[in-house]
């Protein structure tokens, strides 16, 4: 196990509920394969800094979790199949 | 020998400071422009390189979003290894751009 990093980047223009959904569903996601939740910070919508599939704004999360090393990988795959997310950060911070 | 190399260095540090006032191009009447001397993380202990912060790593690109250089900065080597990889990651979640002008329509 080890402390990882994650940001992503939702849609901005989804609406409350579809957002706590999504939101939702990558912490479960995290969680089913052992992973432990230290922090989830959201950052809200944000302007982008750049263009991402034609969109300006975006929604941030971090979350801040304990995983194991070989399923990162796996995780993030899992992340890119999602439609509502842009973009994702999965960095190690031990 | 050595102190060849130390009027050589001095020489260096009177290069002005380009990314901020200067024109491009040589500019032959080099006037001294004060730089950060020392680095400042090495300085301040509790300033930590974090690519979250996006206030402090937009320090460090200039306003073509260019990493600055150690000559602009003052950063040591060392810091500057990690400010790089900072603003590289800060550029993958959009928060500082690859190019282009970031600050015209933020502000």
């Amino acid at each position: 196990m080890h402390k990882y990093e994650l940001i992503y980047i939702l849609q901005a223009d989804l609406d409350e509920a579809t957002l706590d959904a999504a939101v939702e569903t990558i912490e479960t996601l995290i969680k089913s394969n052992q992973g432990e939740i230290t922090k989830t910070e959201r950052w809200g919508k944000r302007k982008l800094a750049y263009p991402i599939r034609k969109t300006n704004e975006g929604y941030y999360v971090l979350v801040n979790f304990d995983y194991a090393p070989e399923n990162v990988a796996a995780l993030k795959r899992t992340m890119g199949f999602n439609e509502q997310i842009l973009r994702t950060s999965i960095l190690r911070v031990d | 020998m050595t102190e060849n190399k130390a009027t050589e260095r001095a020489d260096r540090s009177e290069r002005p400071d380009r990314g901020e006032f200067q024109g491009r191009g040589g500019n032959r009447n080099r006037r001294f422009v004060s730089r950060p001397k020392f680095c400042q993380f090495c300085t301040d202990k509790n300033l930590v390189i974090d690519y979250k912060n996006v206030e402090l790593m937009s320090r460090f690109i200039n306003e073509t979003g260019k990493i600055r250089p150690r000559r602009q900065t003052g950063t040591c080597a060392k810091h500057q290894r990690e400010v790089a990889l900072a603003v590289k990651n800060a550029r993958h979640i959009a928060l500082l751009p690859f190019e282009g002008d970031f600050w015209a329509d933020n502000n």
